[in-house]
C-alpha cells in the first residue's frame, strides 16, 4: 500500500531531470573545429572552401590557380598522377611506405581508424623464407573476393620458396615469382594504396620493403546482366547495363569489336571518387566533341557523384531548360548504334544507365527498336509516337480553349452533350481539369512508390475507380476523364523519360493559358516553347537538328526510309567519316534496273 | 556579336516570307479590293514586280561592300553624323511599324476570337513574346519560324482549297477591275511597300554572304506575294468583290466559310493559332529590327539592352489610335510613308555612293 502511494506521489510530483538534455545536433560545431584545425595545423581541412576566390571560378580549367590557394584543393586525379603531397598528411606520419612493417601497420591503423572501423581486415602472416619474412595483407570485407585473397595468402604462406636476395627489391621479387594475379602493381604511397583497397583490391606489406604490392581482387556482390527494365523492346537484343562499370564497357565492346573504340577513364568526386568512362570511336567521332565531353567531365569539382543523373546535371549545356540535353539509355545495343553514328557515350561506375551526347529531340523520340523492324513498321510506330507527343502536350489545353472560348468549333450534338454533362458539375472547367490531371499524376506517382506487383494494380484500379466514381458523383464530366486518360496514355508512349517529364510539365502551362486566352493562349505557349527549344543546344549541336536549323537530315527523323538508304551519318554531328555504306549496299541488286535481281 | 549570328538560306527565306505575309491576315487584302475591284490580284502581281525591282535596288547598293549592311553603307555615304541620323530615322520607322502591327493584330484577335478580353491583355502578351524573341535573337527566331512554316503552309492550303466548292471564276471579271491606273500604279505601289526588303538589307550580315541577298530576298518576295495573289483571287472568287469590300478581316471571313460536312465546320479558331503565330513573328522581328538598327546607330555592341525600353515605347504607341478604323487609317499612312525608307532614301544613298566612288576613282587615276 505504501509502495503504491509512493509510486503515485512520484508520478504526480515534479522532479528535475537528472540526466542530460535530449540529444541536440549542435550547429557550427564542425565549422568551428574546421577553422581551429586550420589554424592549429592538425586534422583535415574542408575539401572545398565556403567562399572561393574570384579566380577559382575557372578552377576546372586552370589547375594552377586552385593549387596556389591553401584551402581550395583540386582533387582531380588521373591515373598515374601523383596526388599525395598534401601537407596535412605528412604531418600525420607521411604518405610513403616504410621499410618497417611495424610503422606501416601503425599508419594503416591510423588511416582506417582501426580497431574502431571494422570493415578493413588486416591479416598478418610469415613467409617461409630464410630468414622468415613477416608481412600483412589488408583488404575490405565484402569488397574483395575471399577466394582470391585466400589463394594469394596460400601462395605466400605455403608455397614460398627460398628467398633469393639477388633479384632486386623483395616486393618486385614477390610480385614476379610468388603472387599470382592478373592485375598487380607495386605502390609506395599510402594514399594510392588506400584508394585501391577502397575499390576492392588487396594490399600486401612485407618486412624490409618500402613498397606495397596491390593485387586486383575486386569481388563484391553484383547483379547479373538482365533484360532491360525501362526500355523494353520486342525485337532486338535483350541485355541491359548493370551497376558495374567494366561489365558495361564490356557489353558495348562486345558489340563494337574494334580497336578504334576508345574508353577513357576519369575519376570525379573529391571525397569519394567514382569512375567515369568516356567511350567513342576514335576514327569517327568529331575530336572537338570528344574533347569537349572530356573537358566538361574533368572540370567537375564536387565531393561525390552518385549516379549518372547527377553527372548529367553537371555537364548539360542549359540546366534551366525543361528539356534534357542528353540521352539516357540502359541498352548496350543502342549505345553501340549511337557510337557508330559518331556520338560519345558516358558511363559511370554504379549506374546502370549510359548517357549519350549530343542528342536531338528527334533521337529522344526514337527507341532504337524501329531500326530492327522493317521500315514501314518503324515509320508507323514513330508517327504514332509523334501524334501522341502532340496529344500529350496539347489535348487538355485545347479542350479547355474550345469549351471556354471557341464553342462554335464543336458540332452541335457534341456541344450539347458536353454542356449537358458540364451542367451537373459544380466546378469551373479549369478546376475540373486540374483536379483530374492532379489525380492522374497522383495515381502515377503512387503506382511507382507502392512496392512490387500491387503498385501497378493499384494504379489501374485507382484510376478506374477514381474516374468512375468522380463521374458518378458529378465532380467531373465523363468526357474529361476520357481526355485525361488519353493524355496520360499518350505521355507514356514518349520513349525518353526526361522528355516525357518535360511534356508533363509543359502541359500545365497549356492548360492554364488555354483557359485564360483560348487558342491565342495555346499559341503563346507553343511559340515560347518553340523559341526556347530552338535556342537549346546539346554539346554544341542544336537540339532540334536537323529541322531547326535545316541540315542534311538523312532519312531517319520521323519518317524512316528503308535501311539501305541510310547512306550518311547525321550531318549535325560532323563525324570524321559521314558515309555509312556503299553506293549500292545491297550488292546483289544491280543498280539502275529498278531493283531487279541480278543474274 | 552581329557577325556571329548566321543561319541558312531556307531559314532566311522563310523568316522574311512569314514576316511579310503577316498583312494577308489583316485588313490589307480588303484595301486592295477597294482600290482595284476584282483586279486586286493583278495589283499584287504588279506589286511583286515593283518589289523585285526594290530587291535589285538594294542588291546593287550592297554589292560593292561585302560584309556591310545598309546602315554601314548609309554612314559611309552620308558621313557619320547624317548617316547616323538617317539610321535613327530607320529605327523609328521600325518602331512605328511594330506599334501599328501590335495594335492591328490585337484588334483582329479581339474581333475574331476573344471578344470580351481587354485589348491590353492581348497586346501585352504580344509584347512579352516579342521581347523574348528579340532577346533570344535572330537565329532562334529564324529557326523557329522555319520549324512552324509547314504548319502555317498546311493551314493556308487547307483554308484556300477548303473553299473550292464556293469558287466562282466569273467574280474575277472584269479582268482589269477599276482601270489600269488604279490597278497597276496605285494598287501596285500599295502592295509593293514591304519593310522586309529593307529589313533583309539590315540583317544581311546574318546571311551567308552578300551575294545570296538577292536570292534570299527575291525568293521571299515571290513566296509572300504568291500567297497574297492567291488569297486575293480566292477572296474575290469566294465572295464577290462588292461584298468583299465590307469585310474587315478577309482571312477570318474566309475561314468561317469552310464547311467539310457536319463535323468539320467553323474551324476559324484553328486559324487563330496560325494567325497569332504570324503576328508574334512579325512583331518580334520588327522589335528586333528597331533595337538592332538603333543599337547600330548609337554604336552599341549589343541590341538587347534596348529591347525592353523599345517594347514599352511600342506598346504605348500602339494605343494612341482611339479605335480600329483610325488605327487602320494610320497604318495606311505609315505604309505610304514607307516609300521613303524603302525606295527614295535608298535611291539617294545609291546615287551619292556612286558619285562618291566615281569621284574617288577619278582622284586615284
Amino acid at each position: 500500500m505504501k509502495e503504491i502511494l509512493k509510486n503515485i506521489i512520484q508520478l504526480i510530483s515534479y522532479r528535475e531531470s537528472a540526466g542530460p538534455e535530449d540529444f541536440i545536433l549542435e550547429e557550427n560545431l564542425f565549422d568551428k573545429k574546421a577553422v581551429e584545425s586550420n589554424q592549429g595545423g592538425s586534422g583535415e581541412p574542408p575539401i572545398f572552401a565556403e567562399k572561393e576566390g574570384a579566380d577559382s571560378v575557372n578552377e576546372g580549367r586552370d589547375e594552377g590557380s586552385s593549387q596556389s590557394k591553401g584551402r581550395v584543393r583540386s582533387r582531380r586525379r588521373k591515373k598515374g598522377e601523383s596526388s599525395g603531397e598534401e601537407p596535412e598528411q605528412q604531418s600525420n606520419g607521411g604518405d610513403q611506405v616504410h621499410g618497417s612493417l611495424e610503422q606501416n601497420r601503425n599508419r594503416i591503423d591510423q588511416i582506417y581508424g582501426l580497431p574502431v572501423n571494422k570493415d578493413l581486415i588486416v591479416r598478418s602472416f610469415t613467409m617461409g623464407t630464410s630468414p622468415p619474412t613477416g608481412g600483412f595483407a589488408i583488404f575490405i570485407d565484402g569488397l574483395a573476393d575471399r577466394t582470391t585473397v585466400n589463394l594469394l595468402l596460400q601462395n605466400l604462406m605455403v608455397h614460398t620458396r627460398m628467398y633469393c636476395n639477388n633479384e632486386g627489391s623483395p616486393a618486385s621479387y614477390i610480385m614476379k615469382n610468388l603472387l599470382p594475379g592478373s592485375q598487380i602493381r607495386t605502390l609506395d604511397s599510402f594514399k594510392k594504396i588506400a584508394d585501391s583497397v577502397n575499390y576492392g583490391d588487396t594490399a600486401f606489406f612485407f618486412q624490409g620493403s618500402a613498397q606495397a604490392i596491390v593485387v586486383e581482387t575486386k569481388g563484391w556482390e553484383r547483379r547479373a546482366v538482365s533484360r532491360p527494365n525501362v526500355e523494353q523492346t520486342i525485337s532486338g537484343p535483350q541485355e541491359s547495363f548493370v551497376e558495374n562499370l567494366r561489365v558495361n564497357t564490356g557489353l558495348v565492346r562486345k558489340i563494337i569489336r574494334s580497336e578504334k573504340l576508345f574508353t577513357e577513364l576519369f575519376q570525379i568526386g573529391a571525397r569519394f571518387p567514382s569512375d567515369v568512362a568516356v567511350m567513342y570511336l576514335k576514327d569517327l567521332a568529331n575530336p572537338q566533341l570528344v574533347e569537349e565531353v572530356k573537358r566538361r567531365i574533368s572540370s567537375i569539382t564536387v565531393d561525390y557523384v552518385n549516379d549518372i543523373g547527377i553527372l548529367e546535371q553537371f555537364i548539360e549545356d542549359d540546366p534551366y531548360s525543361m528539356n534534357s540535353q542528353t540521352l539516357s539509355t540502359e541498352r548496350p545495343d543502342r549505345v553501340a548504334a549511337l557510337l557508330a553514328e559518331g556520338k560519345v557515350a558516358i558511363l559511370l561506375g554504379g549506374s546502370p544507365f549510359a548517357l549519350v551526347v549530343p542528342v536531338t529531340m528527334y533521337s529522344q523520340m526514337h527507341t532504337g527498336e524501329e531500326v530492327y523492324l522493317r521500315w514501314q513498321y518503324g515509320t508507323f510506330l514513330r508517327y504514332i509516337r509523334t501524334i501522341s507527343f502532340y496529344l500529350a502536350l496539347l489535348l487538355p489545353g485545347s479542350y479547355l480553349a474550345v469549351v471556354l472560348y471557341h464553342q462554335e468549333m464543336v458540332p452541335t450534338e457534341l456541344l450539347l452533350f458536353i454542356a449537358g454533362n458540364r451542367e451537373k458539375v459544380p466546378f469551373p472547367t479549369l478546376v475540373e481539369m486540374l483536379l483530374m490531371e492532379f489525380s492522374f499524376e497522383l495515381v502515377r506517382e503512387a503506382g511507382l512508390r507502392i512496392p512490387g506487383i500491387i503498385g501497378s494494380t493499384i494504379g489501374i484500379v485507382g484510376a478506374l475507380i477514381l474516374g468512375q466514381t468522380a463521374v458518378q458523383a458529378n465532380i467531373v464530366s465523363p468526357i474529361l476523364v476520357i481526355l485525361v486518360a488519353v493524355t496520360g496514355l499518350a505521355s507514356f508512349s514518349i520513349p525518353s523519360y526526361s522528355l516525357a517529364f518535360a511534356v508533363r510539365i509543359y502541359r500545365f502551362f497549356y492548360i492554364i493559358m488555354g483557359s485564360v486566352l483560348g487558342f491565342f493562349g495555346i499559341s503563346i505557349v507553343l511559340y515560347v516553347q518553340i523559341l526556347l527549344t530552338t535556342n537549346l543546344k546539346s554539346f554544341g549541336v542544336p537540339y532540334l537538328s536537323p529541322t531547326g536549323p535545316r541540315t542534311h537530315s538523312g532519312p531517319d527523323i520521323v519518317f524512316r526510309l528503308p535501311i539501305f538508304m541510310h547512306r550518311r551519318r547525321p550531318d549535325y554531328l560532323n563525324p570524321q567519316d559521314d558515309i555509312r555504306m556503299s553506293q549500292n549496299p545491297r550488292g546483289w541488286v544491280e543498280e539502275g534496273n529498278g531493283g531487279e535481281k541480278q543474274g | 556579336m552581329r557577325s556571329r549570328v548566321s543561319f541558312g538560306m531556307a531559314e532566311a527565306v522563310v523568316l522574311l516570307t512569314m514576316s511579310s505575309m503577316a498583312r494577308i491576315f489583316l485588313p490589307f487584302p480588303r484595301y486592295l479590293v477597294e482600290l482595284s475591284g476584282p483586279a486586286a490580284w493583278l495589283s499584287s502581281v504588279a506589286g511583286l514586280f515593283l518589289a523585285l525591282l526594290q530587291v535589285y535596288l538594294f542588291y546593287i547598293i550592297l554589292k560593292p561592300y561585302p560584309g556591310e549592311n545598309i546602315m554601314d553603307i548609309t554612314e559611309r555615304t552620308l558621313g557619320k553624323v547624317a548617316g547616323a541620323a538617317l539610321n535613327i530615322y530607320y529605327g523609328f520607322f521600325f518602331i512605328t511599324i511594330a506599334a501599328g502591327f501590335t495594335r492591328i493584330f490585337s484588334e483582329a484577335l479581339l474581333v475574331s476570337a476573344l471578344p470580351r478580353t481587354p485589348i491590353s491583355v492581348v497586346a501585352t502578351s504580344f509584347m512579352l513574346i516579342a521581347v523574348m524573341g528579340a532577346y533570344l535573337g535572330l537565329e532562334t527566331m529564324a529557326r523557329s519560324t522555319r520549324l512552324t512554316y509547314p504548319f502555317v503552309l498546311g493551314g493556308i492550303v487547307v483554308l484556300l482549297f477548303g473553299l473550292l466548292p464556293r469558287w466562282e471564276i466569273s467574280n474575277l471579271f472584269p479582268i482589269l477591275g477599276s482601270g489600269p491606273v488604279n490597278v497597276f500604279i496605285k494598287g501596285g505601289f500599295n502592295a509593293a511597300i514591304v519593310t522586309e526588303i529593307f529589313l533583309a538589307a539590315v540583317i544581311v550580315q546574318s546571311f551567308k554572304g552578300q551575294e545570296v541577298f538577292g536570292k534570299i530576298t527575291s525568293r521571299a518576295m515571290l513566296m509572300s506575294f504568291g500567297y497574297l495573289i492567291i488569297l486575293e483571287m480566292v477572296f474575290i472568287m469566294t465572295i464577290n468583290w462588292n461584298s468583299a469590300q465590307e469585310s474587315t478581316l478577309p482571312f477570318y471571313q474566309l475561314s468561317r466559310l469552310i464547311y467539310f460536312g457536319r463535323f468539320f465546320q467553323r474551324v476559324e479558331s484553328i486559324f487563330i493559332i496560325i494567325w497569332s503565330f504570324i503576328g508574334m513573328i512579325k512583331i518580334s522581328l520588327t522589335l528586333y529590327a528597331s533595337a538592332f538598327v538603333l543599337a547600330h546607330a548609337f554604336r552599341l555592341p549589343d541590341h538587347r539592352p534596348l529591347v525592353l525600353p523599345l517594347a514599352v515605347i511600342i506598346y504605348s504607341l500602339s494605343f494612341l489610335p482611339p479605335d480600329l478604323p483610325s488605327s487602320l487609317e494610320l497604318e495606311r499612312i505609315i505604309r505610304m510613308h514607307g516609300v521613303l525608307p524603302s525606295i527614295i532614301l535608298p535611291v539617294l544613298v545609291l546615287v551619292l555612293d556612286r558619285f562618291r566612288r566615281r569621284g574617288s576613282k577619278n582622284e586615284a587615276s
